[in-house]
């Protein structure tokens, strides 16, 4: 019997450069083109100035921890052998408020501290997908 | 427009609310609907208006020889029953129909078991949306509650105590109702020993998954003043949506929606939380409970836990709050149970579970994103 495979983004939807980004190692966020606001979920419209001219960019990487929750039942097959591990929401510094839905990975959840620094890594999880996940920054 | 019209609640009624009950969403709608048709003293025939959050409002009207209907609607995706119960209130406030029928029915939802082994998958809004989120393992509400309930810890006065004893209080109130599921008392001890669902979430936590049937009627003060109950009336309600569905990336999750719904509320009302004498707020999580109380102004801001272990939500308490026993005990009836039972507070008949002189009841429904909240009166 072969292994559940991940759950996969839905296909051809607006946030495919966030995915190829991160099949190539990049973490790249929506950013309206006439104002420069970072939106995350992307969207067809900018809700600052309302242009349409978007495109992903490239960002740091690095952020704060908002919050996490560490998630004990699998709710799909692929996740089974993977529980506990921690969802967590992280807070880029490009912009105020500018969030991201993750994973936080090689940190034990009693270790684990709201606003503690973090830096994208990635993590692949089949040949077709690639996941932006966090780890707690290394010091300079 | 002509002026609008003061409205009121005269007729409540459950289906033959369990797990796994195997009946239809019809059949739960046609029992509550005869529960409330019942405790009103009304006939179909007087129902001119339906609305409904589950299944469909002319259909279930059809099937009870209701109508013709003057008004009718089907709710989406909202903040609970507390949509339906506003819309049908606003139809008896304009005239669209004077005597309105409102709605939910919920059936069960599948297990993590059931997803686990691809049994049965997780409904989602917007599948875009969920594409981002579901290759993290993030699929489930109890996992934006997690996100919440952590960041709430960290934002306030709460512990993890403060959780055990708002499930021991909530509990206390079931084994009053005996039309709770669960009614077995339960400890601190119980509490802290139940499994983490998406920690610092419990299960008990949780509102309990069942398939229910809850009906509302709503009619004007003059009508409901020749009813078979005392008219219940409504003082005012607010609706408020501060976001897309998004909970993971609330901007802050500490004072979501409820913060703003609250404001709203009061500002329709020259009643103020001082007055109030018990409140019916919802246990989807139970940190939905501890931001209403606080939104709501019914405590201190970030002192939730503290009012909740110092006793004073408990019966006898200064502020009885979910009497009925949430719906972490008497199932998911997705807010309807919070207006149902505050109908039945300001009736003065609920027996041993009843709050002294109850006149001001608020209910509310929801959290993150969007939610919504009603005050009522005794008539």
């Amino acid at each position: 019997m072969s292994a559940p495979a991940p759950p996969t983004p839905a296909p051809g939807a607006i946030s495919e450069f966030f995915w190829s980004g991160a099949r190539r190692g990049q973490l790249m966020i929506q950013r309206c083109q006439a104002c420069g606001t970072y939106i995350h979920l992307p969207r067809p419209v900018c809700r600052a100035c309302h242009s349409f001219d978007l495109l992903g960019e490239p960002v740091s990487g690095r952020g704060s921890l908002y919050s996490f929750t560490e998630t004990h039942r699998p709710f799909h097959p692929f996740f089974v052998d993977r529980v506990p591990y921690l969802v967590a929401v992280v807070e880029l510094e490009e912009q105020a408020g500018l969030r991201v839905l993750t994973n936080l990975v090689r940190v034990a959840e009693a270790d684990v501290r709201i606003g503690m620094a973090v830096q994208v890594e990635f993590e692949r999880l089949s040949d077709d997908l690639t996941i932006p996940v966090f780890a707690p920054a290394v010091a300079a | 427009m002509t002026s609008l019209r003061k409205v009121a609640i005269a007729g409540v009624g459950y289906s033959q609310v369990g797990r796994h009950t195997g009946l239809s969403e019809r059949h739960h709608a046609a029992q509550a609907a005869v529960a409330a048709l019942g405790d009103a003293g009304l006939d179909a025939a007087d129902i001119d208006g339906a609305t409904t959050w589950g299944g469909d409002a002319t259909d279930f009207a059809w099937m009870l020889g209701m109508g013709p209907l003057r008004w009718h609607l089907n709710v989406g995706v909202s903040p609970a029953f507390i949509t339906p119960a506003i819309h049908a209130a606003m139809a008896v406030a304009t005239g669209q129909c004077d005597v309105c029928i409102a709605f939910r029915i919920m059936m069960q939802q599948p297990s993590a078991a059931q997803i686990a082994s691809g049994a049965a998958t997780l409904a989602s809004p917007s599948m875009e949306d969920a594409g981002m989120m579901y290759p993290f393992g993030d699929f489930s509400p109890t996992q934006w509650a997690g996100l919440l309930t952590n960041r709430y810890l960290h934002d306030s006065d709460a512990t993890e105590e403060h959780f055990a004893r708002f499930a021991v209080v909530q509990r206390e109130h079931a084994v009053r109702n005996e039309e709770a599921l669960q009614r077995t008392p339960l400890t601190v001890e119980d509490y802290l020993a139940a499994p983490y669902i998406s920690k610092p979430v419990r299960l008990l936590d949780c509102d309990l998954p069942c398939d229910s049937g809850s009906a509302v009627i709503f009619t004007t003060e003059e009508r409901a003043r020749d009813l078979r109950q005392k008219p219940v009336l409504v003082e005012a309600s607010a609706l408020s949506s501060i976001r897309d569905m998004n909970f993971e990336l609330l901007d802050d999750m500490t004072h979501t929606s409820p913060a703003h719904c609250a404001q709203v509320l009061w500002s329709r009302t020259s009643l103020k939380p001082g007055d109030v004498d018990c409140a019916q707020l919802y246990d989807g999580f139970s940190v939905i409970t501890f931001q209403w109380l606080e939104a709501l102004g019914l405590c201190d801001p970030g002192a939730a836990g503290p009012f909740i272990a110092e006793g004073n939500t408990r019966l006898g308490g200064s502020l009885p709050v979910n009497t009925d026993g949430g719906a972490c005990n008497v199932g998911r009836r997705h807010g309807a149970n919070f207006c149902i039972e505050a109908t039945r507070q300001l009736r003065g008949t609920c027996g041993v579970r009843q709050v002294d002189g109850a006149e001001v009841a608020v209910w509310a429904n929801a959290v993150g994103p969007f939610s919504g909240a009603m005050l009522l009166t005794a008539g």
